[in-house]
């Protein structure tokens, strides 16, 4: 109370300044008033009393001030005082002012940035009701594959017998075309069982989800449209419940819109990349082979409140190993796991985030010791200043004050600046991130990770200001006005020890963050030049999809396919055309489809051995460039009619035909009802379809009147740029079927750098980070070298003047920065192949890794030699200031 | 002349001045010139307070809520701010009165000793 009542009169002090003035005034001068009217009453003439009434008053204008002080201006005042000398210094050194500045935006820019996306990534709930319980189900394969799909029989075995669960829900992913009202589209739908909207806890804004009455043989298709496609393609019509839409040909009614905003897309094992806007009845037929064969279902379910996830999943498992000796044929080898939505959302991106986190911690440690170290050399440099100060009587609390409110006021600055920072940071995240990243696009500036950078960043400047400060205050003034220029005493070297300290701290930050981008980008190189199997270049590609209802006859699906590559291969600019039936890196079946040798002993059920399937015409192999390795291309009349012939690619051939001629041998795939043996006519190059870190896998190739699919990839090998060849594209497919969509459209490159999206991510956000990191790391060592320099003026003076060449000199100073580059590396290392080493431990960091080892001694190497390098470069300029002394001026400076 | 005044008065003790402020308006409210006449006069004329330095001494007393101020007129029809002691004041003021008698206790015993 009596405190408020304190600040309160002084800060009415402040605002009232010239009425308290006058009051002060007023008061002494009526005080003076009396005692000359006694004077004059002691019989002194009027001027005289007055005289001597001042005389006895004292100092009016030092009490007038002091009494004003007392009465309110003071600390405010002061302040102001503080803030607009500090100003003025900071202007007049801009270099320091600048270089802290900078330091301290960059820190905290980057690591607002980061910490906004990881905030929005990890930490923010999922637009799920309870959505901690929902978890994924996947099946694990006998090659110790995970996230398998699960057949419909196990699916609904898992259903059927666990107790964890308060509702499972299967779904699969496809791409349908929309016909009728407007531009004929590709939409993606997901086949869903009925429970899947109640085990995700949304309700249909308009009529109603998807019901068990729907599966029934002979109901009509329904469809339960996304609050999108609603909007785009029916205006938003609020009587839109009934109505029918017409996909593959075929009439769907419109049954319930959902809640805008709603979305479920598990992009793992989803062949389609855009998420569903219908949701379908996913046919659960109970009978027959279609029943049990094929797993291609993703499965979610929603745990009961208080089921543990270890429990679930251990009961999981245990129903799996039942469905095991069940059906050994399908099953054997095969179990389950479960992965939280979570986890299965973003936990791909985890590593990554966490390694961008602790760097961008390095980088604020960083900056914050840079600061730190100007700080503290400024204040050496300004002991000088202060000690005089001292001495002409200025309080110690003043001088403290008024440092502090120095590096208070740079810490604002720096956080101002930060924050324009951190703003384009993360526009520049969200910009450059992966297409596949969750959601990115709301990621906003997060308050509480802004307040607290801040707080952070304002106490290191408190810190690091109050410390010299108080440094310099305690200064014995006799000694260091004797010591004056020569600044080598104790306390020179006491803070330069410390500064030194710092430099090497920092050093070592950044050799361990030069160490993870130098490895990440190592891998990325590796990963860019792996050989994929094919060329990309020049390369364009596009899918079609026939609708079903159209061509109903498989010749006709295999015409269409063979007139558009003819005529697309006819055009000027084309120089060759081809078609699979799945890209390579665009997703696509797995490579588990078994296969039988002719005249080879039959392997047991479920041990046979698996291959990639592709469907291909014989252009495929030439437009993307994959070599003919021996026998023949597919000809003519196989790609019109089927012949029973493959072709089969190189691993295929080695593993399975080892010392063998493959060509004449008979195989059969297990893709038809009934086996069908082909014969292999060729061999051709091996092509990475799964990814470009996994190698490649056997493919057998079918030519598409053997195994007829309605939709192709076309493939387009050109002469000039690829993407200009679209428009004549689109024509000559038009000049076909004027209602035939085609989606996709994308040079080959493309698709590469889709696929190498989130490592060239990762590897620019932590190279931008060791890149500053570096950055700063030199502007330190540089400051230390060059305040070192100050205070040995007076010795290199006096050994240039005992005869040291200037050359000697520059290595004077050269080799003391160097060596304090050598122990920071030193430390470094060892933190570096530390931390690298628990990290490949908790495989944080070898998931990012390709192809290259978490010690690299190549990659190491080259960070070291680059560190010494900008060290020296850091060391060399104020080396070359100190040849520059001149030893009469430096022997003379007391 | 300054010189030779010291050798008859009093020096003032540092920090006793606040005391003797509050004392001086213990009686009835007084001006700043008041103030340091009644002092002067309490004290046999022993105790002279620089005239310049009362200000800011009173000005602090009145922060601390010890006097509080007015401004009125004298008894020769002169304009001045009179300070009154507020309840807080004679608190302060028996308590460092008390404080007081015990340090001059606690010297003269010292100086008795033998």
């Amino acid at each position: 109370m009596k405190l408020f009542k304190v600040i309160s009169a002084r800060l009415q002090g402040l605002l009232r300044r010239e009425a308290v003035i006058g009051d002060i005034d007023e008061e002494m001068r009526l005080h003076l008033e009396m005692v000359a009217e006694e004077n004059v009453g002691r019989g002194m003439s009027p001027d005289e009393a007055r005289r001597a009434a001042l005389r006895s008053f004292g100092n009016f204008d030092k009490i007038r001030e002091r009494a004003y002080e007392v009465r309110g201006g003071g600390v405010i005042e002061a302040s102001l005082q503080d803030i607009r000398y500090s100003a003025r210094l900071l202007v007049k050194d801009k270099g320091f002012t600048a270089v802290a500045v900078l330091t301290l935006a960059l820190g905290i820019g980057a690591n607002t940035a980061i910490f906004s996306v990881v905030n929005e990534l990890l930490l923010r709930p999922l637009p799920y009701p309870g959505a901690e319980r929902i978890v994924m189900l996947w099946e694990t394969t006998p090659e110790g594959g995970h996230q398998n799909t699960t057949s419909r029989a196990n699916f609904r075995g898992w259903r059927e017998q666990s107790t964890a669960f308060e509702g499972m829900a299967a779904f699969s992913d496809q791409r349908l075309s929309l016909t009728g009202g407007g531009e004929p589209e590709e939409i993606s739908v997901q086949f869903a069982t009925p429970e899947l909207f109640r085990v995700l806890g949304v309700k249909p804004i308009l009529g109603r989800g998807i019901t068990q009455e729907d599966d029934r043989p002979g109901m009509p298709e329904v469809a339960v449209l996304s609050h999108g496609f609603w909007q785009r393609r029916l205006g938003g019509d609020p009587r839109a419940v009934g109505k029918p839409i017409m996909l593959n040909g075929e009439p769907y009614t419109v049954v319930g819109v959902l809640p805008a905003g709603f979305e479920w897309h598990i992009r793992k094992r989803s062949s389609t990349v855009r998420p569903a806007e219908i949701w379908t009845v996913l046919a659960m037929p109970t009978e027959g082979r279609v029943a049990t064969r094929g797993r291609f279902l993703s499965v979610v379910g929603r745990l009961k409140p208080g089921a543990s996830l270890e429990k679930a999943e251990a009961e999981l498992k245990a129903i799996a190993a039942r469905l095991e000796l069940d059906s050994p044929e399908h099953n054997k080898g095969f179990s389950a796991e479960i992965i939280p939505l979570r986890e299965q959302l973003v936990g791909n991106v985890r590593p990554a985030l966490l390694i961008l986190l602790g760097a961008v911690g390095f980088v604020l440690l960083i900056a914050c010791a840079n600061v730190a170290n100007l700080l503290l050399s400024r204040a050496a440099a300004r002991e000088k200043e202060i000690v005089l100060r001292t001495a002409l009587g200025a309080r110690r609390i003043r001088i403290v004050r008024q440092l502090l409110t120095e590096s208070m006021l740079l810490a604002v600055l720096g956080c101002l600046l930060g924050l324009v920072f951190a703003w384009w940071g993360i526009q520049a995240l969200v910009a450059i991130s992966p297409s596949d990243l969750v959601n990115l696009q709301g990621v906003g500036l997060n308050l509480p990770v802004l307040a607290l950078t801040l707080i952070g960043s304002i106490l290191t400047g408190i810190i690091f200001g109050l410390a010299p400060a108080l440094e310099a205050t305690r200064l014995n003034l006799n000694d260091a006005l004797k010591e004056g220029g020569k600044g080598a005493g104790g306390q020179g070297a006491r803070s330069n020890r410390l500064r030194s300290a710092l430099v090497i701290a920092e050093v070592a930050l950044a050799l361990v963050l030069l160490a993870s981008a130098g490895l990440l980008v190592k891998s990325f190189v590796r990963l860019q030049t792996v050989d994929t199997g094919f060329n990309t270049e020049d390369v364009l590609t596009m899918v079609m999809r026939l609708p079903d209802g159209k061509y109903t006859e498989h010749r006709q699906i295999v015409d269409f396919f063979r007139e558009a590559t003819e005529r697309i291969g006819a055009l000027p600019g084309a120089r060759s055309a081809g078609m699979v039936n799945f890209l390579p890196l665009y997703g696509g079946p797995g490579s588990a489809t078994g296969f039988i040798v002719e005249g080879r002993p039959v392997p047991m059920p479920g041990e046979e051995p698996g291959t990639n399937v592709r469907v291909a015409d014989p252009g495929y192999f030439r437009a993307m460039g994959i070599p003919l390795l021996r026998g023949r291309n597919f000809t003519d009349s196989e790609a019109t009619e089927a012949r029973h012939v493959v072709l089969i690619s190189e691993s295929l051939a080695r593993r399975h035909f080892p010392g063998e001629n493959p060509i004449g041998k008979r195989i059969s795939v297990e893709m038809f009802e009934e086996p069908v043996m082909t014969e292999i006519v060729g061999v051709v190059g091996d092509v990475r379809y799964d990814s470009l870190v996994d190698e490649a896998e056997p493919t057998v190739y079918f030519p598409h009147p053997e195994l007829v699919y309605p939709f192709m990839t076309l493939v387009i090998r050109t002469t000039g740029d690829p993407a200009e060849m679209t428009p004549s594209v689109r024509r000559e497919l038009r000049a076909i079927d004027p209602n035939q969509p085609i989606s996709d459209v994308r040079t080959m490159n493309e698709v590469m750098a889709d696929t190498v999206g989130r490592a060239r991510f990762n590897t620019l956000l932590l190279g931008l980070f060791a890149g500053l990191a570096t950055l700063l790391a030199a502007v330190g060592i540089f400051g230390v070298m060059n305040y070192s320099v100050t205070l040995r003026t007076r010795e290199i003076g006096l050994r240039m003047a005992l005869g040291a060449q200037p050359g000697q000199v520059l290595m004077l100073i050269l080799k003391q920065g160097i060596l304090l580059t050598l122990i920071g590396i030193g430390i470094g290392i060892g933190i570096g192949i530390g931390l690298t080493g628990a990290l490949a431990m908790t495989r944080v960091m070898s998931g990012l890794l390709f192809d290259v080892g978490s010690t690299d001694p190549a990659t190491f190497a080259a960070i070291v030699l680059l560190l010494t390098l900008v060290s020296l470069i850091a060391c060399y300029l104020p080396a070359r200031r100190a040849t520059r002394v001149d030893p009469l001026i430096a022997l003379r400076y007391d | 002349m300054a010189k030779q005044k010291a050798e008859q008065k009093a020096d003032l003790l540092q920090g006793t001045l606040d005391m003797l402020i509050l004392k001086a308006v213990s009686l009835g409210p007084l001006h700043g010139y008041g103030i340091i006449q009644r002092i002067s006069q309490m004290s046999g004329e022993m105790l002279d307070v620089e005239q310049g330095s009362l200000y800011p001494a009173v000005y602090r007393i009145e922060q601390q809520g010890w006097v509080s101020s007015e401004w009125g007129v004298n008894d020769t029809g002169r304009r001045a701010k009179f300070y009154t002691l507020t309840k807080a004041g004679r608190a302060r003021l028996e308590a460092e009165e008390a404080s007081w008698d015990r340090l001059v206790l606690a010297v003269a015993k010292v100086r008795q000793a033998t």
